[in-house]
């Protein structure tokens, strides 16, 4: 009996291990014994096979609903599966994709003729009738993410199997720009309203280049060539993989050892080693991001003294951040609309004003000659070296007689105060275009967009209002040009830099890093 | 014990409503989430809109109502990020979490066990000496650092192990050790004192002096005396396991509950958040459960009714 109770102490003993690991170990065996023999094939196979390209992200995509989500690393994906109908062309203009051609009719009124012979990947050929029901949806669901910039869309009519027009609910001249962007896939309407939505989520069809074939959310998403695609043969890679690694090292050990191709985002701390590593290198290119300080012109602080503003501006040096902080990673900016923007102001990129004497002669008319206190808002970690590029700025205005009281605010509280406008005198921000277009990078400043920073100018709100419904597109420029020398002269925004984008890339690839931060696979080749 | 099963059974009930005001409140104070889920550029009417499109412009109370009420129905909301029900993503990452918990658990028993007792039996011996300067330095090592050393050693320069990721078996060893590491020295610290002072009994002076064998009184006598707290700290760490793996997921690229914790805490991603909360008090209380029914049968002398 002792003997029994002995033994049957350290059985329960092991039913405790079994009860830690318990029916999870069963399962982790029985996963992994199943899973062994496929896994680690397809783990040699992913190695091995030179057909697969395998990019490291650090977040996983959110979504394959098009419509519903505002994130650039899914729609980095989703441009893979699902082709717009027109795209941009690198400048400021556009080419077709599913359409072979497109003209701007009248004011609210766009022609657009569609490829023929283009499939979806389950075999249904696109119509007019799945543009229309893919901006139908988008434009009349106002629960959808991308409501606000489709919403434009009055209707499509269906003028035959391939033409459609586009009519808008007045005047769009961003229209191409609207439809060249997050959302802008064309859905297939026949296999949605068979299957259902709940069935495309998990099982989503497009007609670009590349086809669905699994996702493990917060792990990898597998897409395979589509063999039947309309543009022809346009890709080496069988099979692309985007592996979620949220931790940088991580991600960057990933790429010295081989198992990715392609880290994204990696921070200047992690340069050296990959650039020391044989078959690695660190590659850069121009974001969408300018990088800018925001001066609130409520009464009560200084900054509502444009002399106090100029001399914030005059006072910091963006060359010095950008080639001594960042290492060249970044151009200085005068603007927040840089080239590859529709309406992007040619000598107000890759210029600034920089003199401290003069800076310091604009305080003291403005009364501030004994010295001027102010606070400065940073966020830390959320952009590349944004501490360090904060504190520097701390130093440049402290030797013109500023005092910046610099505070890092965490960034989900960061975010609080810039939705809800409760900054003070001064905050440091990165601001994208997703439209590419000046309109969005320039309605912040219009009378109705400016409770941040109580910046109000008459003649600026003239030239938006008229340049927002303006079909004729030099004209249209010309009057966003103007804007922008006089956003430059007032300073609402402090401009400093346009911010890079930065990879670490396998040798065994050609890649460069797209201006929009979507992933074209098409676009990388071996080497 | 069919009584106090029950009985411990509908204690959960107040602790999980306790649980989800306190989780509530704590995401409620950390701000609206509507700033983190628009991009910087966002209008101010986009940010409204979405705001009242989401209910946050409700009262504390109301909100907490709406959230209550639906999760007595096992609903937790939608997530804003995945637009998907939260539960069931939270339920997804389960498995890899129990997986990893498991073999975690599993290292630090084969690794405590045996360096416990043997640590004990020799007194201030080398071994003992050597025994308890691992468990210090086990203990003391944080888990990311110590998982980012193990990928740079085993990983990149030896080229043994993947570096992260999940699939295959190799996938799971280092992780594991990472977890395992400061488990493993805290039971070998807790088996040792323990067997130290279950040796100076009185029965197990007696067996010596029976004339029985060094191992037997050591594992058949001493071993299973001390093995109650040894429950007790493996049934915390397991549940601490299931909840907290939250650095080395994410170090690792485990795609399991701890990352998705870190993720959606940092959206405030509040569905997701109370969602995974929920489970992992869940977890706890049912391996404090488990732990007090292994007490009774691993000591009859334990009654509970």
């Amino acid at each position: 009996m002792k003997k029994y109770r002995w033994m049957s102490g350290l059985m329960l003993g092991a039913m405790v291990l079994a009860a830690c690991g318990g029916d999870t170990d069963d399962t982790a065996a029985d996963e992994d014994g199943a899973a062994d023999g496929s896994d680690e094939e397809e783990e040699a196979a992913i190695e091995e096979d030179d057909n697969t390209l395998v990019i490291g992200t650090g977040t996983d995509m959110v979504t394959f609903d098009i419509h519903d989500h505002n994130a650039t690393n899914t729609e980095a994906i989703h441009v893979n599966m699902f082709n717009y109908l027109v795209r941009r062309d690198g400048d400021d203009g556009f080419e077709g994709d599913l359409a072979e051609s497109f003209e701007n009719v009248d004011d609210t009124t766009w022609h657009f003729t569609l490829h023929e012979g283009v499939t979806f990947h389950n075999g249904d050929e696109l119509t007019a009738e799945d543009v229309k029901y893919t901006f139908d949806r988008v434009a009349s669901d106002d629960t959808l993410m991308e409501h606000s910039n489709y919403r434009q869309i009055q209707e499509v009519n269906v003028l035959g199997d391939y033409e459609f027009e586009i009519i808008t609910d007045g005047p769009e001249p961003a229209l191409l720009n609207r439809i060249s962007r997050i959302g802008s896939g064309i859905l297939p309407a026949d296999y949605i309203e068979e299957e259902g939505w709940d069935h495309f989520l998990s099982n989503p069809v497009g007609t670009g280049p590349f086809q669905f074939a699994e996702w493990n959310r917060d792990e990898s998403i597998v897409l395979e060539r589509y063999d039947d695609y309309f543009g022809g043969d346009v890709t080496e890679w069988e099979e692309v993989v985007f592996r979620v690694i949220p931790e940088t090292s991580t991600r960057v050990n990933e790429l010295l050892t081989g198992g990715v191709h392609i880290a994204e985002n990696v921070p200047p701390a992690e340069w050296d080693r990959v650039n020391d590593n044989d078959g690695t290198s660190i590659i850069s290119g121009p974001s969408n991001r300018v990088m800018l300080l925001i001066l609130n012109q409520a009464e009560e602080y200084a900054t509502s003294d444009k002399r106090v503003r100029q001399a914030i501006d005059l006072a910091i040096d963006n060359e010095a951040i950008t080639e001594h902080l960042l290492g060249g990673e970044g151009t200085p900016v005068q603007s927040r609309v840089t080239p590859g923007n529709t309406g992007a102001h040619p000598d107000l990129f890759d210029s600034y004003n920089h003199d401290p004497d003069q800076a310091r002669e604009l305080l003291e008319e403005a009364g501030y000659g004994d010295g001027l206190e102010i606070t400065f808002n940073s966020p830390q970690g959320r952009y590349m070296m944004d501490s360090e590029v904060a504190e520097l700025i701390r130093g440049m205005l402290s030797e013109v007689g500023i005092t910046a009281n610099l505070e890092f605010l965490e960034w989900s509280n960061f975010a609080d105060m810039h939705a809800n406008n409760n900054n003070e005198e001064m905050y440091f921000l990165g601001l994208g275009n997703s439209m590419f277009d000046a309109a969005l990078g320039m309605d912040t400043f219009s009378a109705q967009g400016t409770a941040r920073t109580g910046y109000v100018n008459d003649e600026l709100d003239e030239l938006l209002q008229a340049a927002a419904v303006n079909m004729d597109a030099e004209e249209r420029e010309q009057q966003y040009h103007q804007a922008q020398e006089i956003v430059a002269e007032d300073l609402p925004y402090v401009f400093l830099y346009q911010a890079e984008s930065m990879a670490g890339v396998s040798d065994s690839i050609n890649y460069e890093i797209a201006f929009d931060e979507t992933i074209y696979v098409e676009n990388i080749e071996k080497n | 014990m069919k009584r106090y099963l029950i009985r411990r059974v509908l204690q959960v009930i107040p602790v999980l409503l306790i649980i989800s005001f306190i989780v509530f409140s704590l995401v409620f104070l950390a701000g609206n989430p509507v700033a983190l889920m628009l991009p910087e550029d966002a209008s101010q009417e986009q940010i409204a809109a979405l705001t009242e499109s989401m209910g946050l412009n409700e009262p504390f109370y109301v909100q907490y109502g709406i959230f209550l009420g639906n999760a007595i129905q096992g609903d937790f909301g939608t997530s804003y990020r995945y637009n998907q029900d939260a539960m069931s993503i939270v339920l997804e990452r389960l498995p890899q979490t129990f997986e990893l918990a498991a073999v975690s658990m599993l290292f630090a028993t084969i690794i405590a066990i045996p360096l416990g007792i043997w640590s004990a039996a020799k007194q201030n011996t080398v071994i003992d000496v050597f025994a308890t300067g691992a468990s210090v330095l086990g203990k003391a090592m944080p888990n990311f650092w110590l998982g980012i050393m193990l990928i740079l050693l085993f990983s990149v320069n030896l080229s043994i192990f993947p570096v992260s990721g999940r699939g295959s078996f190799m996938h799971i060893i280092l992780p594991a050790i990472t977890l395992g590491t400061a488990i493993a020295a805290e039971m070998t610290r807790l088996i040792r004192s323990n067997m130290i002072e279950v040796m100076q009994q009185d029965y197990v002076r007696t067996a010596k002096s029976k004339g029985q064998k060094d191992s037997i009184v050591t594992y058949r006598h001493a071993f299973k005396n001390c093995l109650i707290p040894v429950v007790t700290i493996m049934a915390l760490q397991t549940s601490s396991l299931i909840g907290g793996a939250l650095v080395t997921e994410v170090v690792f690229a485990w795609p399991g509950m701890g990352q998705l914790l870190v993720q959606a805490v940092n959206a405030r991603d509040m569905a997701i958040v109370q969602a995974c909360v929920f489970v992992i008090a869940v977890a706890v209380i049912l391996m404090n459960l488990l732990a007090d029914i292994v007490y009774r049968l691993i000591d009859p002398r334990i009654k509970y009714d």
